[in-house]
């Protein structure tokens, strides 16, 4: 009877234990995230859970959002977003203007702004910040490179020269003009530091960074947390209102969940979205949505059998029902994407007509490409969850039996997030789930980055090919006033939806949670907050 | 079971008064006394059921989603209640019953075999073979049984089949460990060596004297096996090495339903449940049959 009880015990480890997975591995010394019962001028300090730590806090030197998240609060940029939008405002620069040519932008800087360290920011900060960068390399700041075309000497390199006209006055100089700049210029990446301690601190700046941002960098242990105080000095007067911010990493999202109901953290990100009804029905907590600037889709490989042919994909498009996945796998969080990039950006083509979930149509597409009897594909699922998609396998499996109606036999098939990146970019994928979001919320973050021929190899996974729709991107890039820019845009979305390289699902609005005592809290569409006027009550 | 002959020659000596029973009968009456072992039984019949009659009685398909009625409380319509797809899981527990049972069935049936056979060459020959054989088994039984078989199928790659040869390949040892320790006492009977004085083939000794009086304990083993082998399966599939989706393997349904055990307990429930039971079964079918066929036992 042993066996038996053992067997018993497995299966409650089984159906429970695995099922919960939980347990936060070690409590937070910092004792709660409760706010004093300071009244209106409460600061106290907001812990903030995420799903994993930060690789350096030098911004210009990483990638991950979660780095960003972090240093968004240590640093500022000379221009910054809006609160919940990507229009650009004065931050470090207060005022700024564009030559007539678009080749010379010339920024007023904000006078009397101290960096953490006590130093002076100037317009030689700047320079020397801009310095840095472009004469790095691809490892050191890619972001750079991605943006500004590369570094100097290099031909592609679109900034010739930064120089400091006076103590308060930066001039840009162009080799041509480059329509998103100004929404470059408020990335995080490109986020001014101090040179002193940049000199200082050498290899070991991420470590210990220096900014002009409205927390100062405390301490951090790894994989556990980040610790940042109050800016006194903030140049944005009567903030910030926190005392004190705390990051913690915690990877698992349940387990995340559980420290934000035990009130070990006041604030996660990544929150399912099967959990989002508990926690709209939980008094002490609330909800917050992202706002999407975001796209998750199916990508089509193009160049392989049959889906090279222009007619299968878009019967597949048609049998797609998104409305019934957003209700199902987002908690209706989300909208169904017509386009590759999501309404938020400037560009966007609203006159697109979406291919309607109509099965017959589907199979008449089929029929007219010569599967009328179907055919076999793989259908590959993500293995981890995305803000895009919070769970790529659950939306295959529905991808699969809608693709099953018209006789399309799909395969799901999943590798480790690594290896199904780097496999899905050598085209060795027949169709994949995978989404992207903006870095600036500019079209060419999305279009160019994710369907231009330039970006095979890339982040164009499908190996999507179109000279025309090439042409089209390649003029917008340089062509600096907005309506003619977005006139391209709109044809280029006109293109993409006849070729239909893609099946464009969702525009998700990634959900966090947080206790209920957070006020002037507006999740960023960048997915990294600045929490300069966020308030616990 | 055609070979039964020489158990008869064990059983000659009962008492001449009492009515003579074969060694299976005894054994079944003996198991009919044992309500546990009843009650094992009908669980493992019920399941058995269920799996022949899947098709008749189940009343949906595996896959039929219906995203509009995700997630319902069991009710009339649906007695186990929904998934997150919207399928019914009534029926996709009855069709898990086909997959666990033939995981279960086959991979003991596999280890059985081929653990049978070189437990009886290990045993039979001894000397160096059953060094080589038996530090084999040791080397496979230091692993815990559960890594080993997600080396395997790491190895094969993941899928239900594959899942199964796992389960098989890491359960040989047991089975090849039994069979030996039983050849071992039995090559020493009367009958053994009196056949092997005839001058009888090893393999005519092994197969038609030594394996059917080795029988009993392979078939108690094998019972309990299974037992163990839906449990890895379903572990198997939890972790995503196992049944496919949209296989409504129980293992699979309890993985993909996890994060709404708190707000759709039934999703999870049932699988758990049905695992449990089928496993409870066997187990107690294994316990029943080990006390009936276990001489020892004996009154």
């Amino acid at each position: 009877m042993k066996k038996t009880i053992f067997s018993l015990l497995f299966v409650l480890l089984l159906s429970i234990g695995l099922a919960g997975c939980g347990g936060s591995n070690e409590s937070s010394g910092d004792g709660g995230g409760d706010s004093g019962d300071g009244g209106e001028e409460a600061g106290g300090t907001l812990i903030f859970g995420r799903g994993g730590d930060s690789v350096s806090l030098d911004p210009a030197s990483v990638t991950d959002g979660e780095s960003f998240k972090v240093t968004k609060n240590i640093f500022d940029t000379l221009l910054d977003y809006g609160d919940d939008n990507t229009d650009v405002q004065e931050a470090l620069a207060t005022d700024w203007e564009v030559s007539d040519d678009g080749k010379t932008y010339t920024f007023t800087l904000r006078e009397g702004v101290k960096f953490h360290d006590g130093t002076d920011f100037n317009a030689d900060a700047v320079v020397y910040n801009f310095e840095r960068w472009m004469n790095g390399n691809e490892e050191a700041f890619y972001y750079y490179k991605s943006m500004f075309g590369g570094f100097k000497g290099d031909e592609g390199h679109v900034i010739e020269s930064v120089t400091a006209k006076d103590d308060y006055t930066v001039e840009f100089k162009l080799k041509r003009p480059q329509a998103p700049f100004l929404k470059n210029i408020a990335m995080s990446p490109f986020a001014i530091a101090s040179p002193d301690a940049l000199e200082k601190q050498g290899d070991k700046f991420g470590e210990n960074p220096v900014g002009t941002g409205p927390f100062v960098f405390d301490q951090w242990n790894r994989n556990d947390k980040i610790v940042l105080n109050k800016n006194e000095e903030y140049w944005m007067d009567g903030y910030p209102k926190l005392d004190s911010v705390i990051f913690r990493a915690i990877p698992d999202n349940s387990a995340r969940l559980n420290a934000l109901m035990a009130g070990e953290i006041d604030l996660m990100d990544g929150l399912n979205p099967s959990d989002v009804q508990q926690v709209e029905d939980n008094a002490d907590l609330q909800t917050f949505f992202r706002p999407s600037m975001n796209v998750g889709y199916l990508g089509l490989t193009s160049n392989r059998e049959p889906l090279n042919n222009k007619l299968v994909r878009q019967a597949l498009n048609h049998a797609v029902d998104k409305q019934a996945l957003i209700d199902s796998f987002y908690a209706g969080q989300a909208e169904p994407a017509k386009n590759p990039m999501p309404p938020v950006i400037g560009g966007y083509n609203d006159e697109i007509e979406p291919y309607e979930y109509d099965l017959d149509k589907a199979k008449e597409l089929l029929k007219e490409a010569g599967y009328e009897d179907g055919f076999e594909m793989e259908l590959w699922a993500m293995p981890v969850p995305r803000p895009y998609m919070p769970d790529g396998q659950k939306v295959a499996e529905v991808l699969q039996k809608s693709f099953a109606e018209i006789g399309v036999d799909a395969e799901i098939k999943s590798y480790e997030w690594a290896t199904y990146l780097e496999k899905a970019r050598n085209g060795e994928a027949d169709s994949f789930l995978l989404g992207w979001t903006g870095d600036n919320g500019d079209a060419d973050n999305f279009l160019y980055v994710l369907l231009d021929q330039d970006n095979i190899g890339s982040n164009n996974y499908t190996y999507y090919e179109n000279q025309e729709l090439h042409d089209l991107l390649i003029e917008a890039q340089s062509t600096p006033d907005e309506e003619e820019r977005n006139k391209l845009y709109a044809e280029a979305q006109e293109i993409i939806h006849e070729d239909a390289p893609w099946i464009p699902l969702v525009h998700s609005k990634p959900a966090l949670g947080g206790s209920s005592t957070i006020k002037g809290f507006s999740p960023h569409p960048t997915g990294s907050d600045k929490l300069t006027k966020v308030t616990l009550q | 079971m055609a070979e039964i002959a020489p158990q008869k020659q064990v059983n000659v000596q009962k008492q001449p008064d009492e009515e003579v029973l074969s060694p299976w009968r005894e054994a079944w009456k003996g198991f009919r006394r044992n309500k546990l072992a009843m009650v094992g039984m009908g669980i493992v019949l019920f399941f058995i059921l269920l799996a022949i009659f899947a098709g008749v009685i189940s009343p949906e398909g595996i896959n039929e989603q219906k995203l509009g009625e995700r997630l319902q409380a069991p009710s009339a319509s649906h007695w186990f209640g929904t998934d997150d797809f919207g399928r019914d899981i009534l029926s996709r527990i009855i069709y898990g019953a086909r997959i666990s049972l033939w995981v279960g069935f086959f991979a003991v049936l596999g280890s059985a075999a081929i653990g049978s056979l070189l437990g009886m060459v290990a045993g039979y020959y001894g000397k160096l073979v059953d060094t080589i054989i038996s530090r084999i088994f040791d080397i496979m039984l230091a692993f815990p049984s559960i890594l080993l078989a997600i080396a395997v199928v790491a190895v094969l790659g993941p899928s239900l089949r594959n899942a199964l040869i796992a389960i098989a390949i890491i359960n040989i040892p047991n089975f090849g460990r039994l069979v030996r320790s039983r050849v071992l006492s039995v090559k020493q009977e009367e009958y053994v060596m009196a056949a092997r004085a005839v001058g009888m083939k090893d393999s005519r000794i092994i197969f038609h004297h030594v394996l059917p009086n080795s029988l009993a304990p392979i078939i108690v083993q094998g019972t309990l096996a299974i037992a163990t082998a839906i449990l890895e399966a379903a572990a198997l599939s939890f972790l995503g090495l196992g049944a496919q989706a949209p296989q409504p393997e129980w293992g699979k349904m309890l993985a993909d339903s996890r994060s709404y055990i708190i707000q759709a307990p039934w999703t999870v429930f049932f699988p758990g449940l049905a695992i449990m039971l089928t496993v409870l079964g066997f187990n107690l079918l294994g316990d029943g049959l080990r006390d009936a066929l276990d001489p020892k036992m004996k009154k």
